[in-house]
């Protein structure tokens, strides 16, 4: 049992977090300037590995940094903010290309972290969708051990895509159970962790055949969430609570796209159709639910109220139809399409990234907290 | 006001906690069935909640939103919030009435 005295209070010390979400929002940035890079944008490269590094910036530096917080907060022991404490700085060490192996080593000890929450919510609730989330959090783990022993990034994005997957299916697994589902129902859900779970798995031994078997599950998983998550309601009330599933059911088709590609191209280390089935799930699908989510996790995080505008539907819709455009890029070839949806990406990001900023400084402006 | 005499009834106070919304399935947290006990000692209010899940990353927002619903009841000096893991959050502590009313095809 936890008591909180004065929980007024908790805005004020949850603010001095504020640091370990910019070591989050630099990663992020970065992220988005090595991918303006790599799509072949003619702008510096700032340090010669910044560009091989925008995966490992994205997924770990800016989303584990995030979940990581995200957790610590809601678990309150001090012991947990060490997870984004770790990854922030290894996301710290690839932007400045300081070390080879030392941000790889902090971003794996992070999702130890990470993973250690998981057990310590597990002895509190031992339920099926703590069980996904704390699956999530070990595909990251295996993945970060794998990349610091000095395998490519190609090789291990799948693992980090099972991380955010799981740590997202688990959380709509928790809310879906508003819904009273049928024991079936759930042991269904089980059933498609369990086959991206061994989509992994054989994608350590034989890439092909992981991807193309994570596509499936993938596939399954979006129909899933099309089906039976909460979205499908509350998309029917107004405001915040309906962009956050207008959010959520726009991510579902993503995902469902990106199990489709990788169902059908299976493995490739680089190149369009890589980048396709990559960013379909991991912006199409991933930055989806950031975007619908941070209204009200950002405030969390930091102590300040929930906010919501209508502006937040112009990023969100710009998002979804510059990722169709690169996309659309990707398949057909076209280079400069790609590179142009490229663009619109990082600024629905931006604009995002903005938004979101401002909102929290007139909510904690109106709220007199500062 | 004597320090002895209660500031608000339990219910009173309760009416107050259904101002604060759980901004992701816009219903608030006393028909979702989060508090489970409320005291009210003199000048003094402790609310015995849980969330649906230790993992909620809203937590932090919603015990802040409890404060802020409580501070606005004259008189108060103190707020306790005690967040309880036993017996354990599950959904038929909801309104039924108000959950078949947000997810009508379900039981």
């Amino acid at each position: 049992m936890a008591t909180v005295e004065n929980p007024l209070s908790v805005g004020n010390v949850a603010f001095r977090r504020a640091p370990l979400l910019a070591l989050g929002i630099v990663a992020l940035l970065a992220g988005l300037w090595s991918g303006l890079f790599r799509v072949g944008w003619n702008i510096p490269a700032l340090q010669p590995t910044l560009p091989i590094s925008h995966g490992p910036l994205m997924i770990c530096g800016f989303l584990g940094t995030l979940i990581s917080l995200e957790r610590a907060v809601a678990l309150g022991r001090r012991w947990a903010f060490m997870g984004p404490v770790l990854t922030g700085t290894g996301g710290i060490l690839l932007i400045t290309g300081i070390g080879t192996w030392q941000g790889p080593l902090l971003i794996t000890l992070g999702s130890l972290v990470l993973l250690a929450v998981f057990g310590a919510v597990l002895r509190i609730q031992s339920q099926a969708f703590v069980w996904v989330m704390a699956a999530g959090a070990l595909a990251w783990m295996v993945g970060n051990v794998i990349w610091l022993l000095g395998a490519p990034v190609f090789r291990i994005v799948l693992w980090w895509m099972g991380f955010l997957v799981l740590t997202i299916a688990g959380e709509r697994l928790e809310l879906s159970r508003m819904l009273m589902h049928a024991p079936a129902v759930q042991r269904l859900f089980t059933g498609i962790a369990a086959l991206l779970g061994a989509g992994l798995l054989v994608e350590l031994f034989v890439p092909d055949a992981g991807f193309r078997l994570s596509g499936v599950a993938l596939m399954a998983l979006a129909i899933w969430l099309a089906r039976y998550d909460i979205a499908r309601h509350t998309i029917r009330t107004k405001e915040l609570t309906r962009y956050i599933a207008a959010c959520l059911l726009a991510g579902y088709f993503w995902l469902f796209t990106g199990g489709l590609l990788a169902a059908l191209l299976g493995f490739s280390a680089g190149g369009p159709l890589y980048d396709a089935i990559l960013h379909a799930v991991l912006v199409g699908f991933v930055f989806s639910m950031i975007f619908g989510h941070a209204p009200i996790i950002f405030p969390s995080v930091l102590g300040t109220p929930v906010f919501y505008r209508k502006f937040f539907y112009v990023h969100m819709v710009l998002l979804h139809l510059s990722l169709l455009l690169r996309i659309a890029g990707d398949l057909a070839g076209n280079v400069s399409v790609r590179r142009a949806g490229a663009m619109l990406n990082a600024v629905a990001i931006l604009l995002f990234l903005a938004t979101t900023i401002y909102s929290i400084a007139r909510a904690r402006w109106s709220t007199g907290d500062d | 006001m004597p320090p002895t005499a209660e500031i608000a009834s339990r219910l009173d106070i309760a009416d107050s906690l259904q101002g604060v919304i759980d901004p992701e399935i816009g219903l608030d947290i006393v028909t979702l069935g989060l508090i489970y006990d409320i005291h009210v000692e003199g000048q003094v209010i402790e609310v015995y909640m849980t969330m649906t899940t230790p993992a909620c990353p809203m937590s932090n927002y919603i015990k802040q939103e409890v404060g802020r619903a409580l501070s606005r009841i004259e008189g108060v000096r103190r707020i306790i919030v005690e967040l309880v893991w036993d017996p354990a959050w599950s959904p038929a502590m909801m309104d039924p009435d108000v959950r078949r009313r947000r997810f009508p095809s379900y039981r």
